[in-house]
Order: C-alpha cells, then sequence, then structure tokens
C-alpha cells in the first residue's frame, strides 16, 4: 500500500502554513523545529487512530467513524478539538452531499455528452481513413 | 497557565470556512457575476466615475476565469480547501495501525482537521518558550520543552528522539 517511507510524511509546505497561522506575525520557525512539528503530527494521526480503533473495537464495530474520533479526542484531554471539529464535520456532510447530487446531474450531462464525444470521434476515424 | 494555552479555543478556521461558503456562493452566481461584469465594464467605459467599484471586478475577474475553466477541476479544488492536509496521506498514516480495519471518510476527515489542530496548538504551545527566550524563531528546544510541560502531549515523550 505504502511504497515509499516518504509518503507517510506529510507535507513540508503545508506544515509551515499551519504554524504560521497560528503564530503572531514576524515570527518564525526553525528547520528542526518544524521538522519536530511534523513528526509529532504524524505520532498524533497514529496515536488517535490506535486509540479510535480500540474504542470501536470495544463496541464490536469494525468500521470506525467520525464519532469514534470525537470521543477518542475527548478521552484524550483533546477535547477543546472537538466542538470546531463538529462543525467542520457538517460543513464536510453537506459537501459530500452536494457533489453526489452534482455527481447524479452530470451523469445526466455526460450521457448526452458522450454521445456528441463519440460521434466526433467517429468523425476522426473516418477522416483517417480517407488519409489513408 | 501554558497548558491553558493549548486548549485555547480561538482557532482560526473560522474565517476559512467562511470563505468556504464565500466561494460556494460566487460559484453558483458565477453566471450572473458576469453578467454584472459585463455591465459594470460598459459603465467603466462610459466613463463618467472611475470609482472602486469598477475596479473590483476587473481584480476579480482572474479568479473568476479560474473557476470557469473547469468544473471538474474546481471540484477537486474543493476537496483541498477544506482540509489543507492530504486526506490520502493522512489515510495511508492510519493504515499503519495493524487493528484498523476501514476507516470511514468521515473519520479520516477528522483526523485530518484533527491534526491540522493539533500543529497550530503545539507551535503555539511552543512559541510562549520561545517568546520567554525573547526570541522570534522557535527552535527545537522550545517545541521539546511544551512537550515535555502539557500531560496531554506525554505520548509523545521519546517519539521524536530518532
Amino acid at each position: 500500500m505504502v511504497e515509499r517511507i516518504e509518503d507517510l510524511n506529510l507535507p513540508n509546505a503545508v506544515i509551515a502554513r499551519l504554524i504560521k497561522e497560528a503564530l503572531p506575525d514576524g515570527s518564525n520557525v526553525s528547520k528542526e523545529a518544524r521538522a519536530a512539528i511534523a513528526k509529532a503530527a504524524s505520532v498524533f494521526a497514529i496515536f488517535i487512530t490506535s486509540s479510535s480503533t480500540a474504542l470501536a473495537h470495544k463496541q464490536n464495530h469494525r468500521t470506525i467513524t467520525a464519532k469514534d474520533i470525537l470521543q477518542t479526542l475527548n478521552e484524550l484531554d483533546f477535547e477543546s478539538f472537538v466542538p470546531s471539529l463538529t462543525q467542520d464535520l457538517e460543513v464536510y456532510r453537506k459537501m459530500v452531499k452536494d457533489k453526489k447530487e452534482s455527481k447524479a446531474n452530470n451523469k445526466k450531462d455526460a450521457s448526452t455528452g458522450d454521445a456528441t464525444a463519440s460521434s466526433s470521434s467517429a468523425v476522426v476515424v473516418a477522416d483517417s481513413e480517407e488519409a489513408a | 497557565m501554558a497548558s491553558e494555552d493549548l486548549f485555547r479555543n480561538d482557532y482560526s478556521e473560522e474565517p476559512d470556512l467562511g470563505q468556504e461558503f464565500q466561494k460556494d456562493v460566487e460559484m453558483s452566481a458565477e453566471m450572473a457575476e458576469h453578467d454584472t461584469e459585463d455591465v459594470e465594464k460598459s459603465i467603466g467605459q462610459n466613463g463618467t466615475n472611475s470609482s472602486p467599484s469598477v475596479n473590483q471586478p476587473a481584480a476579480k475577474s482572474p479568479e473568476q476565469t479560474k473557476t470557469t475553466n473547469g468544473n471538474k477541476t474546481s471540484e477537486h479544488e474543493h476537496d483541498g480547501k477544506l482540509t489543507q492536509l492530504p486526506m490520502g496521506r493522512i489515510r495511508n498514516i492510519m493504515k499503519l495501525d495493524p487493528d484498523l480495519q476501514i476507516a470511514s471518510n468521515e473519520a479520516v476527515f477528522a483526523v485530518t482537521k484533527a491534526v491540522e489542530l493539533f500543529i497550530e496548538s503545539l507551535a503555539r504551545e511552543a512559541y510562549t518558550y520561545t517568546a520567554q527566550a525573547k526570541k522570534k524563531t522557535i527552535q527545537k528546544r522550545d517545541v521539546d520543552l511544551a512537550i515535555s510541560a502539557v500531560d496531554s502531549l506525554m505520548f509523545l515523550d521519546g517519539a521524536l528522539n530518532f
């Protein structure tokens, strides 16, 4: 699944941006400090994942859900993350729903679009036959 | 003291979300805006008042062309806008857990967002030590100090020393 170990590193530029957003203007981060924070972030991701899987297994669930993640954060003293995460989740759910709907609409459009596309490719084939 | 800092609730995410919504509105009203843009341009050409209201649509137009350029790619951009970190990468990290069987997309999203919040709060926490030392640049030492000072960061103890 993971082919190279670098695939597990989080992108440096994004980490740098997130840190910068959190700090007052004019402050900076040394390379080593940024690397340490990035590593800490990966460890944090693994940490809450394994805690959430343990939680889900306790309830005989095979799939871990957003609810498991939120509950885990509460249990691990990161409850300050929960309110803003709950909000973000609502936005995410809405986005996924909208996407599904627009996809359904696109499918209708695509079926008509495909017809024109295939006819144009037929023209291309005819052209190349003429050329031959 | 310092630990309270970590749990502040004033994350700067909310304005971002606001922008997101704004963009949504902008995209849905794309056509309408194009019309008004044309109208406003023609007003500008008539040249009576070169007020900022004329300049604004002109400044906006590159952004609009970006969204109009391809509806397919703009959907992708939407994904990227909700989370700053790539969700695929986070999912790969999550899969390192051998006990994990299936993670719902929402769970991956929640972890991604949580990691973003974590980075911001750890940076803020570390910066308190930077400021104490009357410096402007966070050093590795400040991050280590922050980790050993906050109980909920105990899990990181020793994880960064290799």
